[in-house]
């Protein structure tokens, strides 16, 4: 548990850091106990909400990725590889360019979840159970086909509204309001408690289908419930910051690192804290590598996640797993 | 070989791409413009300086990721291997634009030039994380690996465009895979780079196939792996780069000729090469005739043409391979 106080308290420390890096740093912290003036002004319209919602958006991708990763017992499973992410992305895209005025998490999710199920359907075999890595490499076509329709619709988008669309596919955090806060943080904590209930099910299945048949859970509509969870986390990530590359595939074993909890439950509160702190570290660096320019955080995460993804495929290779 | 068919195939997706379009040319018009050229005709300035262009570009690039892709699919025995999804097409679309950023080009020749080495550059990069220094690049592992190092070049070269917007309109294109720039390229160069690639495939496709019979049996026939593996990635490299030079990065067209060509050309190395570079040079040529009549007046480019076909292609192979055929 100190771990947890430790990485926890880390990541509060980045999101301090965050709130207040730049050329006014005295500025801001002045303007902060004042109350008053722009400096206060900046912090809570600007700064405020964008270092939020990246705590939030860090959170529940990290703890998608940590259930896709438990769920199929393989560190490769994450929503952005297996092309959920990208779903949910098209769909904001394809929502913005037909000018739909429908909630942005409602859009989000319903791509996010028919990319799964696109998945599912499309790795299924009738004489024998779906291997992951099958799931995987699937999922890395849906995620092709599905960013290619999204370049096409932003290529057909008036200027303004094809930047607009760009930034949701890059993934940012630039102009987020407390609104985009409350909202991935609502839905991030309502379906953690789902995740929270569903705890008993993921601890067997994570033994194999076999032993948890004989814990007495139905092994198929156990993994189905906690697989859709997983996705719509996702997609309330996909909401407000569009498809971060890389930050599900790195969180749950980063934070297993940094944690090495022994239960499933603290594993996930793991994967969730280091997510937060991903994000937030990555949205900093996005915006203080190179001076006057802001980059988005989405380019940051993609920087920092190939690496690692290169590193894990090495690795597995050293260990004959993959 | 059925080679009447196939070059019938080219033929006519040549003649639909110079016929269709927003103006609709008819036959007699072509002919007459190639034969008795009328500068004040709108319809034979737009063949000569519009349609004439694209094809040979078509037929250029197509050409070289048809020979690219089945190379790259022969060296490591993965039927996913595509040079637009392993990361080649971007690592030649991150140099120029990195290069070109760095080094202030705005001749279009020298950033070509630099298509070459990034292309090489990313295609030895990702043999190797594939592990196929180790002679066992597996299905998976090299996906994979691609997928991150194409991430990466991608990431890369979103961020230099967006450090430097005014540079966006000058690279703007080479990271949109598509023809319609055709006319700007140096199109006869980048046709003898590829006719030296595809020379090459020709002359090293025996030993590639020795070498798919394992490192050790290759040996016993006198062939030395690390030269033919040189080899195959020289031609990977070149075909690429020239390819991303004329249509910038255009992905999974080299994942979709292969099988086709296999069917047509049987198990032959030297003859499926040949027959995937002429249907890969018609299915490009289909795939950009298609787009500028889809959603005309505007066009839909053709690298999301391949990429919308050859999506459920991947698909499709990705659920054949075996999870014991995995490693």
């Amino acid at each position: 548990m100190t771990r947890v106080a430790v990485l926890l308290a880390a990541v509060l420390g980045a999101a301090m850091l965050s709130l207040f890096w730049g050329p006014e740093m005295g500025f801001l912290w002045r303007g902060m106990w004042s109350g008053e003036g722009p400096a206060a002004l900046t912090l809570r319209v600007i700064r405020g909400p964008r270092v939020a919602a990246g705590l939030g958006v860090g959170a529940v991708l990290g703890l998608s990725g940590a259930l896709f990763q438990m769920l199929f017992r393989n560190p490769l499973a994450a929503p952005d590889l297996m092309g959920f992410t990208s779903g949910a992305g098209l769909a904001i895209v394809a929502a913005i360019s037909l000018g739909l005025a429908l909630p942005l998490p409602l859009v989000s999710a319903a791509g996010g979840l028919l990319a799964a199920l696109l998945v599912a359907a499309l790795s299924r075999h009738r004489h024998r159970p779906t291997p992951p890595l099958t799931l995987v490499l699937v999922g890395l076509g849906v995620g092709f086909t599905t960013s290619a329709l999204g370049t096409f619709l932003m290529t057909r988008l008036p200027v303004q509204e094809a930047a607009e669309a760009q930034r949701w596919l890059t993934g940012s955090l630039a102009a987020r309001g407390w609104d985009h806060v409350a909202q991935v943080w609502a839905i991030g904590i309502g379906l953690t408690l789902a995740a929270a209930a569903q705890m008993r099910p993921l601890a067997a299945l994570e033994l194999g289908p076999d032993l948890a048949a004989g814990l007495g859970i139905r092994a198929g509509r156990a993994r189905a419930a906690l697989a859709s969870t997983a996705v719509l986390l996702a997609a309330a990530g996909v909401a407000v910051a569009g498809p971060l590359p890389f930050v599900a595939l790195m969180a749950a074993p980063l934070g297993a690192r940094l944690v090495q909890a022994r239960t499933a439950a603290g594993r996930l509160a793991a994967a969730a804290t280091t997510g937060a702190g991903i994000v937030v570290l990555a949205d900093l660096a996005a915006r203080a590598a190179l001076p006057g320019i802001q980059l988005p955080v989405g380019v940051a995460t993609g920087l920092l996640g190939a690496p690692y993804l290169l590193w894990l495929l090495a690795r597995e290779m050293e260990r004959g797993d993959l | 070989m059925r080679t009447l068919p196939l070059l019938a195939l080219v033929a006519a997706a040549a003649a639909l791409s110079l016929g269709v379009g927003v103006r609709p040319l008819s036959p007699g018009n072509v002919w007459q413009a190639l034969t008795a050229f009328d500068a004040t005709d709108a319809d034979h300035v737009t063949l000569l300086a519009l349609r004439l262009p694209r094809l040979a570009a078509g037929l250029v690039a197509g050409a070289a990721l048809g020979i690219a892709g089945t190379m790259m699919q022969a060296l490591t025995r993965n039927p996913l291997a595509d040079p637009g999804l392993l990361g080649v097409n971007a690592g030649a679309a991150c140099a120029i634009v990195a290069g070109g950023l760095m080094l202030g080009l705005r001749d279009e020749g020298a950033m070509a030039a630099l298509a070459f080495p990034g292309a090489a550059l990313a295609s030895v990069a990702v043999f190797a994380l594939g592990g196929g220094l180790r002679g066992d690049a597996g299905p998976v592992r090299l996906t994979l690996a691609g997928a991150a190092l194409n991430a990466l070049l991608l990431s890369v070269v979103s961020a230099i465009l967006l450090i430097r917007q005014e540079t966006l309109d000058v690279f703007r294109f080479w990271v949109a895979g598509s023809l319609t720039q055709a006319a700007e390229r140096p199109l006869a160069g980048m046709a003898l780079v590829v006719a030296a690639a595809g020379g090459l495939a020709l002359a090293v496709a025996p030993a590639v196939e020795a070498l798919s019979l394992g490192a050790a049996l290759a040996r016993g026939l006198g062939v030395r792996p690390g030269r033919v593996q040189a080899a195959a990635l020289a031609v990977v490299a070149l075909a690429t780069g020239a390819a991303v030079t004329v249509a910038g990065p255009i992905a999974f067209l080299g994942l979709m000729v292969p099988p086709l060509a296999r069917r047509l050309a049987g198990h032959a190395l030297r003859a499926e090469l040949l027959v995937s570079a002429a249907m890969g040079a018609a299915i490009l040529l289909l795939a950009d005739t298609a787009g500028r009549v889809l959603i005309a007046p505007a066009e839909v480019r053709a690298g999301v043409m391949t990429a919308l076909i050859g999506g459920p292609v991947f698909i499709l192979i990705a659920r054949r391979i075996r999870p014991g055929a995995m490693a």
